[in-house]
This record gives C-alpha cells, structure tokens and sequence, in this order.
C-alpha cells in the first residue's frame, strides 16, 4: 500500500514538474480548437499606438489566421468599455466586446456587477497584480508624463506647478475625458498627489482644485489631447502615459519634434486589467487572446511599445529580455519612485473625480 | 450633406398627367371586366417590395424609438422619459444644438442669398453661373469628416489662414479669443456646405424674379431699396424662410462634422445621442429613446415647414 | 446697375476666398509631412495602408450593392407608380422625404434596438447580417435622390406609350422593365448612382454605430490620432466627390429632354 502510494505520489510529482515546466508553453489544443471553431474576437479598445497593441495583434493574427479580428472603437476610455458590455448583454453580434483593456480602478466594481468571466492564463502565478479569482489581471503599466510638442512650446514644463505658468496658455489638455477615461482620472489623481505632498487621501480633491487653477488662468485645453491635435497646434502639451507618448513621438518622426518629460514630483504609475466579457460571444477565442498576450512572445510585444508588461520582473530574471528593448525603456529609476497607488486610493480617487469634475472644475467646450 | 433637386423640377413643365390617366384607361377598357377588378389588385402587389423595405427599415425603426420614449422599464406607457429630457445638462445640449443650427442657417442662408443674387441677378457674366452651380453642388455634399479636417487645416493653431494671418498681417487671431474648436469655430464649418445648399434652393426662385417687375417698379418711381421691400422680398421670403427652416434641419442632425471636429466633447444632441447608443452613458436607457424623439420633433417640423413654404413659393415659379 | 456689378463680383470674391481657403489649407497641410519640404509622404502612407484598401474597399463595395439594391427596388416601384396608382404619388413622395426628416443616428438607434439578436430578425447576430443591415440603411439615406433622379428620368419619357407598345408585342413585365424603361432611363439612374456613391463613401454615424469596417470610421480614427494623413485623407476624399459630381454632370447632357419644356 505504501510503495504503491509511493510511487502514486512521485508519479504525481513528477506530472507536477512536468506541468509547471511547460506552464509557459502553448495553450491546450481544445481551447485552440474551439477558438478556431468561432472563428472570429472582437477586442476593444485596442488603439494600435497604445503599448503595441498593434504589433500584438498582427502577431496574434499571424498565430492563428482563421479567428477573424474584428477591432471595435479603438477609441473608447475605460468606462466607454464597461459600458459596450452592458449595452450588448443580448446582443452576441459583432458589435459585442469579448475582453477589455481597462484602467485598474475599473476592474472590481465591474467584477461585483458580474461582467467578467473569470479565467487563469496558465502563466497566472507570474502576475503580480490580479483578482485572486481570475476575474481580471494586470496587463501593463507606464507612469504619466507631459508630451510637448517643442515646435511650439519652447520652454518644456518640468513639474506640475510649470504648467500653470503664464506662457502656457492654452496648451495643456488631458488625454482622455476625465468623467470617463482612465488615463485623465489618474492624470488629475498624479497633480493632486504632488500639490499635496503624496498625502493620498487629499490628492482627489487637490488634484480636482489643481485643474480649476489651470481652467481658470486659460492653460487648460477642454480638448482630448491626441497625436492629431498636439502636432495641429491645438493641444501643444498633453498629459499622457510615457509609453503613449514615446509612441506618438516615432510616428511623428520629428515633424513635429516632441519631448517627452516625466514630472519630478507626483510620479503615478498606472496599470490596465484584462478582463474577458461574461456576456463575450467568443468566449474560447478571448481565452486563447489571453493566453497569447500573456505569453513570452506576447509581453515582448508590450515592451516593445515602451510599456512593462505584467510579467516583467519574471522574464527580466529568466534574461528573456533582448538588452536593445530594455534601453529603449525609460529610465529605470523614474520607475523606481513611481507610485502604485492601491485599489482603495483609486476608487476613492475616481468616485471623486467621476463626480467632482463638473461642479469643481466644470470645463466645457462652449 | 443633402442636395436638393427640388428647385430644378420645380422650374420644369410637368407632363400633363390628363394624357396619362387616359391611356391607363385605355389600358383598362381593352381587358374584360371581370379581369378589371383583379388588375386593381395586382397593381397594389407591384409596390409591395418597396413598401415592405419601407415598413421594416425605416418605418419601424423610426416607431420603435417613438413608441420606446413613451415605455417605462416595465412596459408600461410613461411619460417620464419626455420629462428627464428636462434636466439641465440636456437642456444644455439641446440649447448649444439649437443655437448652432440657427446661427448657421442664418448666416448660410444670408451669405447664400447674396452670392444666389449676385449670380442670377448682379449682372455677372453668364458663363460663371454653371461652375457656381455645380460646385455648390460639390460643397454641400463635403460635410462631415474630411470637413472637419479641411477647417482644421485652415483655421487651427497652425492653419494656413492662422499662419497667414499671423505672418503677413500680425494678428494672432488664437491671441484674441478665437477657438476652432468652439461654437463660433462649429458654426464657420458648417457654414461650408449651408451656403451651397442656400445657392441651389434659392437660384430656381431668384430665376423667377422677372425683369418687368424690376422695370416696372423703377418707371413707377421706386429706389431700388423700395423695390426689394415691397415687391421683391415678398414673394421671395417663402423660399427664404423655407430654405432657413432646412437649413436648421440639416445642422441639427449632422454628427460626423461636429464629432470629428471636437472629439465628444461639444456637448450637442447628435453626439450625446451617440454616446448614449454606443453605452448608455446616460444610465437610463429609455432616456436615449426620448432623446432620439425630441430630435425628430425638432428635425421634423423643420423640414415640415420647408416643404410647406416650398409648396407656397412654388406658386410663383411657373 | 454698375454699383450693382461691383457689389456683386465682391460678393462672389468673398465667396471665392471662404471656399478656397479651406481646399488650399488641406492640400497645403497634406503635403508637409516632411519637415521642411512638401511631399507625398501623407499620401504615401495613406494609400499604403492596409486599413485604409480595407475599409475603402468594402465602402466600395458597399456603395455598389447599394446602388443595385437601391435601382431594383426604386425603378420598377417609381415605373408601377406613375403607370397604375397615380394617386399614390403624394404618399409615395411623403415616404421618400422621410429619410431626409428623420436624422440617420435616429434611424440606425432604430435598428440597433430592432434587429438586435433577440428579435425576431437577428440582422445584428452576424457579420454578414449586419453588412445587410448596413446597406439597407444606406439605402434608405439613398432613397430620396435616387427616386427624385428616376421620377424626373420617367417623367420624360412616355411610359404610357411604350408600356402598351411592348405588351402588344408580347412582352411580360420583366422585360418591359428591363429592356425598354431602364434604358430610357439609364440617365438618370446613372446620377443618382454616382450621387449615392458619394453619400455611402464619406458616411460615418451608420457605420460606427454598427462597428462595421467603413471608410467613414477609418477617416475619422485617423483623424484623432495620426497629424497629416487626415488632411491627405480629406483630399482624396473631396477629389472623388467632385469626380462623382463631374460625372453627374457629365452623364446629365445625355438625358432625353421632357417633349413639352419650357426654358
């Protein structure tokens, strides 16, 4: 009984090994077989500028060439996200999202409305931050800077307290809707963080006050900032991610020439969820999505596109990373004093903005 | 965005429908009567396929979503929807939306007449009326989205007009509280395809200004100021007013312009409508119901009075 | 009448300049893609794009189905209409002013809450239903030029007269619609073709709504994020209306003229 125990036991062991050996090889072939059976994913909110989305598609396209990749609203902020899921609840077309790509702050209140399916990528362990369920994990992260087009803007602002200065008037805008779009909440969240000193419990409302200062002395743009408007003169500064920024300053290719600054105080880190839909009418393909973004090859894609990737610290250790990306990456230790501020202090933060920025600021185009 | 061809039908003969009528007759009389009765039928079945494609996507869609501002979450018949319409923000939409609407028609319409007049009547060269004509022609179907980027071009920050002005005439007109991106800037955009639309309304209507009157008022004494207001605008205001009234209907439905101009963030009907149907960001769903109901109120007795005043000035036009 | 004439070549100048300005600036804008030197680069990228044959295909190809649904469903009903139920005209016309009263976001809001996959006509369950969708919709935005240009083509010609012609010589009502009406008004069918190409290319709230792969969304997608390509987009875009006018007018000196017109 014992050695058959025994031998029960290191055989289990030895499977044991075997799986977690292969636990960064490819996904089952069931689920390959029945994404391919549905033959179509509707991501959304991919912006093929944002993180290298577009160069994790193509890959993804290249991978398995029979799911069809419908691209939906590449546009849309977080809440436009969550808010495609609950207007498609009946609708299993192609107008409905499989996954979303949505602001950290956003993953638990849509977890308790139920609109996530949850799901563990066989590379889940290596995740640092998650929904211990599955619900929703942590793709990427940036920290937040001023991307300025230099062209016109002469004298680059270095810190939040620059932008309110005189000759900046109308130049700065946010990069997204902050009633509604991740990157302009946490925005308003890093300004208030550094005119309070880090004190994390006044940085909503600081931060809400800091933007009534800039509307009031005519610096602020109600514009959403983009690669169209900051090189159009419209928005010469917007408040961005660094790796959108980055981005935006190769397209552009120096015409016009854009320097990208991370502010020297409130330096915030913010990182994008994953999540599939509950209501996704391709539920095996969003699967397999999963999967291969969080793959080797997946989050490689990411560093290309200037974002640490989810499982950054584990490839790093594993030496999976080519040295020419890592010092493509900004600097290291902007990232070290960077902030992470945690799921209570972004759920504060954005009931406060979501909610505060109409009466406090109320900045609209006229 | 729209082109209408009313003006130019309306100038033209109409086949004598008498000549017609007597031929179907003719047609029905060769048929025995029995058959006659049976043929009435068979002709209703000939218009079937258009009015089933009719009914099912534009009929029905249309009464859904009147029918649908008038549904409570239950079921039930409401007019609570109508009400939240009256909430300050969506006030506010509707206000920028009319305000826009009016102040582009107005001006469309007042550029419009002038160029319309200049071309018909300002003793111009006969040769310039064709191109005018065909490139308002072109122009009003310019709207939307490359609009938006052509005004971008001319008036942003670094447009070609701004540039200009700036080099060659030292004003900075950004400096002096100009904003393409505003109401004024939404209203100078528009007005691209409303002057067009107002040239081709208007000259079919102008044409039929005869040169006897002008002559007969002048030999009756009357400065040409006198003329214009007693005779002139008289007859001419139906069209005018009805070409105002389309104008308006037009501005205010029109989406791509506005929403490729600005982002969402000009807070007009069409675009809050749009968000609404992309993700309920009014957070009640009836409300887009009743939000997409106001706009074919609005749109609806726009256009209505249109065709009203277009009957009317028709009268004129024989 | 001289003062009349100044005022009148400055009226038709300002006009000049207001239109001009922004046709120049876009081309102008197009052509700095390079830093200090005009190119074609904006134009080079566009045209490369695959994203843009993409979708500009598929707006073609959308525009031609449209076209052909709309001339099968708009010549035999406007034919049917003016030979037997004269008295429908003014019902007839009322229906295709609807689409021009009711604003196309409302209209497709319609269809989305129509046609969605719990109805009783899923249209919106699939691709291909969608795309169907879709081009019924532009049809619908088609319909009220394309039946004023077949109604003004028909009203030239004598229907009457042929349609009893071609009966007596044996012909059923296919042929009659196919071989002796349509040629008639090949004409008119051919600008409000070209006129309802126009419309279905540049159009946007439809297509966006649906979150189909049009034109109308690319060019608005890339006008959010990308500096020059937009205006180069804008250009190629105006260029094709205008071609599509031109040949409007071109195809127009062919109409028969009505045998009773005044000028």
């Amino acid at each position: 009984m014992l050695r058959s125990t025994g031998k029960i036991l290191s055989l289990s062991a030895v499977v044991l090994m075997a799986t977690s050996a292969i636990s960064h090889a490819e996904p089952s072939e069931e689920l390959i077989a029945a994404a391919k059976a549905e033959g179509m994913f509707s991501p959304i909110a991919l912006p093929h500028d944002w993180c290298g989305w577009e160069g994790i598609l193509a890959g993804f396209k290249a991978k398995y060439p029979e799911i069809t990749l419908n691209e939906l609203n590449p546009d849309a902020g977080s809440a436009d996200e969550i808010e495609a899921i609950k207007a498609n609840k009946d609708n299993k077309g192609p107008q409905a999202p499989d996954m979303v790509d949505v602001g950290l702050s956003f993953g638990p209140a849509a977890t308790k409305e139920g609109l996530f399916l949850p799901y563990k990528v066989e590379t889940f362990d290596g995740i640092d931050v998650k929904d211990p369920d599955g619900h929703w994990y942590g793709g990427y992260y940036g920290v937040l800077s001023f991307e300025v087009n230099t062209d016109i803007v002469k004298n680059v602002p270095q810190d939040w307290e620059d932008l309110l200065k005189p000759e900046y008037a109308n130049s700065v805008a946010l990069a997204g809707d902050p009633r509604a779009a991740n990157q302009a909440i946490l925005s308003v969240y890093a300004a208030g963080l550094a005119a309070s000193g880090g004190d994390a419990a006044k940085a909503p409302q600081a931060g809400l006050d800091f933007f009534k200062k800039l509307n009031d002395a005519g610096n602020f743009v109600p514009v959403i900032g983009k690669a169209a408007s900051l090189a159009q003169g419209t928005t010469p500064i917007v408040i961005r991610w660094d790796y959108n920024a980055l981005a935006d300053r190769d397209t552009l290719a120096g015409n016009p020439p854009v320097e990208v600054v991370v502010p020297k105080s409130g330096v915030l880190a913010g990182v994008y969820a994953q999540a599939i839909s509950a209501y996704a009418p391709h539920p095996n393909a969003a699967k397999l999505w999963m999967e291969y973004i969080y793959s080797d090859e997946g989050q490689l894609g990411f560093l290309k596109g200037y974002c640490h990737p989810a499982r950054f610290n584990q490839l790093v250790a594993e030496g999976k990373v080519p040295q020419e990306i890592l010092d493509k990456l900004p600097p290291a230790e902007l990232y070290k004093q960077a902030i992470f501020p945690s799921l209570e202090e972004q759920d504060a933060n954005k009931n406060a903005v979501t909610g505060g920025w109409d009466s406090v600021v109320g900045a609209n185009v006229e | 965005m729209r082109r209408r061809q009313g003006g130019a039908s309306a100038s033209t003969k109409r086949v004598r429908m008498t000549f017609t009528t007597g031929e179907a007759n003719i047609l029905g009389a060769t048929l025995p009567a029995p058959t006659a009765r049976r043929q009435f039928s068979f002709a209703w079945l000939g218009v079937m396929p258009f009015l089933l494609f009719a009914l099912l996507f534009l009929i029905l869609p249309t009464m859904k979503i009147v029918v649908g501002s008038f549904q409570s979450n239950e079921g039930g018949f409401t007019l609570a929807n109508i009400a939240n319409l009256f909430q300050p923000s969506i006030l506010a939409a509707y206000w920028i939306s009319i305000k826009i609407s009016v102040a582009s028609a107005l001006l469309g319409c007042f550029v419009g007449f002038l160029i319309a007049w200049a071309m018909v009547l300002g003793g111009l060269p006969g040769w310039l009326r064709s191109p005018i004509l065909t490139f308002s022609g072109v122009a009003s179907n310019f709207a939307g989205i490359p609009l938006a980027f052509a005004f971008l071009a001319t008036f942003g920050r670094l447009g070609l007009v701004t540039l200009i002005l700036r080099d060659w005439f030292d004003i900075n007109i950004y400096g002096l509280g100009f904003n393409l991106l505003s109401f004024g800037g939404l209203t100078l955009t528009y007005l691209f395809f409303q002057i067009p639309l107002t040239v081709l309304i208007i000259t079919p209507a102008l044409d039929g200004m005869r040169r006897e009157w002008r002559e007969a008022a002048s030999m009756l004494g009357a400065t040409g100021f006198q003329y214009w207001r007693i005779v002139a605008l008289p007859i001419l205001w139906p069209s005018l007013l009805g070409t105002f009234a389309l104008l308006f209907a037009n501005s205010f439905g029109a989406v791509a312009t506005a929403y490729a101009l600005t982002g969402s963030s000009l807070s007009i009907v069409p675009i809050l409508l749009f968000a609404q149907i992309r993700g309920d960001v009014l957070q009640d769903p009836h409300l887009g119901y009743a939000l997409a109901f106001g706009m074919i109120v609005i749109t609806g007795i726009a256009n209505f009075i249109y065709i009203w005043l277009r009957a009317r000035s028709e009268r004129w036009v024989k | 009448m001289r003062a009349n004439r100044i005022w009148s070549w400055l009226f038709v100048a300002l006009g000049i300049l207001y239109f001009a300005f922004p046709l120049v600036g876009t081309l102008e804008f197009s052509l700095k893609m390079r830093r200090g030197a005009y190119s074609l680069d904006a134009y080079a990228v566009v045209l490369g794009d695959p994203r843009f044959q993409q979708t500009f295909g598929y707006s073609v190809l959308m525009a031609l189905a449209t076209i052909v649904v709309g001339v099968l469903l708009v010549v035999p009903t406007a034919y049917w209409v003016r030979l037997k139920l004269p008295r429908w005209r003014p019902f007839m016309e009322f229906i295709t002013l609807l689409p021009l009263v009711i604003p196309p976001i409302v209209i497709v809001f319609g269809y989305i809450r129509l046609y969605n996959t719990s109805s009783w006509l899923p249209l919106t369950g699939s691709a291909m239903g969608t795309n169907i969708l879709l081009m019924f919709g532009y049809v619908v935005l088609a319909l009220p030029y394309m039946y004023r240009a077949v109604d003004t083509g028909l009203r030239a010609i004598d229907i009457a007269t042929l349609t009893e012609a071609a009966q007596s010589l044996g012909a059923g009502w296919v042929t009659i619609l196919a071989r002796v009406i349509l040629p008639n008004v090949a004409v008119a069918v051919l600008s409000g073709a070209f006129l309802t190409f126009a419309i279905v290319i540049g159009e946007f709230v439809m297509a966006a709504l649906l979150s189909r792969p049009a034109f109308g969304p690319y060019m608005q997608l890339l006008g959010a994020n990308r500096a020059y390509e937009p205006a180069a987009l804008a250009v190629i875009a105006f260029a094709i209306t205008w071609a599509c006018m031109a040949l409007i007018q071109v195809v127009s000196r062919f109409a028969p003229k009505p045998p009773e017109q005044q000028h």
